[in-house]
C-alpha cells in the first residue's frame, strides 16, 4: 500500500511551532471510523502500537496515541491513565458499548480502521515524520 | 512539619477484568483534585495501575490504602493470594507467570513490578507463598 503521507509535505516543527497530527488528521490518514471524539483539533505527538498493556504503561510520553486490536476496557483506562491523545482500534474491531460509554466518561477520543497494526502504525508513521522531521526522544524507553 | 493528611482505602477483588483499573482512575482523578501536577500524577497511577492489575490476576483479593501529605504520596497493597515464590525473579523484566488468558486481556508481560518500582522513590515488597503479597511504594512530591 502508499505510505506516502496523505497529508502532503508540511514545514517541520521547529517552524510552525506546532508538532504530531490531530485527531482529524489521525482520522483522515487511516481512513477511520470516529466512535468518539469531541476535540478532533488535539494533537497526536506519537504512536505506540501494542496489544499488550504491560508494554504501553513502560511509556512515559502523554499525548500519544495508542493503536491496538486488544478492544476492551483495559485499553482505554491504560489510554487513560496515560494521558494519551487518543485510541485507534485496527482491523476494523468496533468496541462494546460498555467500551465507549467508559471512554467517553474518562474522555478518550475513539477511533476505529479496518487497516491492520502494521499498515496503520507506517501510514501514521510516515505522516507524523512529514510533519515533525527527524526528531530525537520519540523511542518508548520509559 | 506539615501534619495534613488524605487517606483512601479500597478493596480490589481478584479475578475482576471488569473492572480491573477503577481504583487507579479514582486515584488519578483524586490527585488531580489535590492539585498534583500531571507527571507526579502519572507516576503514581502507572504504579496504582500496575498493581491493581497484578491483583486482579494472581490474588483473590486485596486491601489497598492511598496516603497523602504535602510531601509524599503512599500507597500500600495488601493481598490475600498465592505469594510469590522468587520475589528476585519476578522483579526481573519479562518474567511472567501470566496465562492466556491475562494476555488476551492485555496483561501478564511479565513487567509489572519493575514497572511499579521504575515509578517508585520507595520501593518495598514481601510476600509469602499460601498468604500473600505486600507491597509499598511512596514516590516523593519534591
Amino acid at each position: 500500500m502508499d505510505l506516502t503521507p496523505a497529508l502532503g509535505p508540511r514545514p517541520p516543527a521547529s517552524e510552525t511551532g506546532e508538532s504530531g497530527l490531530t485527531l482529524d488528521e489521525v482520522r483522515q490518514v487511516l481512513d477511520a471510523e470516529t466512535i468518539w471524539c469531541p476535540e478532533p483539533s488535539v494533537r497526536a505527538e506519537w504512536v505506540v502500537a501494542a496489544d499488550l498493556m504491560s508494554d504501553v504503561l513502560i511509556c512515559q510520553a502523554p499525548g500519544r496515541l495508542l493503536l491496538t486490536s486488544l478492544v476492551n476496557q483495559q485499553a482505554i483506562r491504560t489510554a487513560a491513565i496515560m494521558d494519551f491523545a487518543g485510541v485507534v482500534f485496527v482491523r476494523g474491531k468496533s468496541p462494546r458499548a460498555d467500551v465507549v460509554e467508559l471512554a467517553q466518561e474518562k474522555r478518550v477520543p475513539v477511533f476505529v480502521t479496518a487497516l491492520p497494526t502494521f499498515e496503520a502504525a507506517g501510514v501514521l508513521y510516515a505522516a507524523l515524520r512529514a510533519r515533525t522531521g527527524t526528531r530525537d526522544g520519540t523511542s518508548c524507553d520509559g | 512539619m506539615d501534619d495534613r493528611q488524605f487517606v483512601r482505602t479500597y478493596v480490589v477483588t481478584g479475578g475482576d477484568f471488569q473492572g480491573g483499573g477503577r481504583m487507579s482512575t479514582d486515584i488519578k482523578d483524586t490527585l488531580k483534585d489535590l492539585g498534583f501536577p500531571p507527571a507526579l500524577i502519572r507516576r503514581v497511577a502507572i504504579a496504582a495501575y500496575e498493581a491493581e492489575m497484578n491483583v486482579v490476576m494472581y490474588a483473590r483479593s486485596a486491601t489497598v490504602t492511598l496516603r497523602v501529605t504535602p510531601d509524599c504520596i503512599g500507597l500500600e497493597v495488601i493481598d490475600q493470594g498465592s505469594g510469590i515464590p522468587d520475589v528476585p525473579l519476578a522483579m526481573q523484566e519479562g518474567y511472567s507467570t501470566a496465562t492466556a488468558e491475562m494476555r488476551e486481556m492485555g496483561f501478564g508481560a511479565g513487567m509489572g513490578l519493575p514497572n511499579i518500582k521504575r515509578n517508585a522513590d520507595e520501593f518495598v515488597i514481601a510476600s509469602e507463598v499460601g498468604r500473600g503479597t505486600d507491597l509499598a511504594i511512596r514516590v516523593r512530591v519534591h
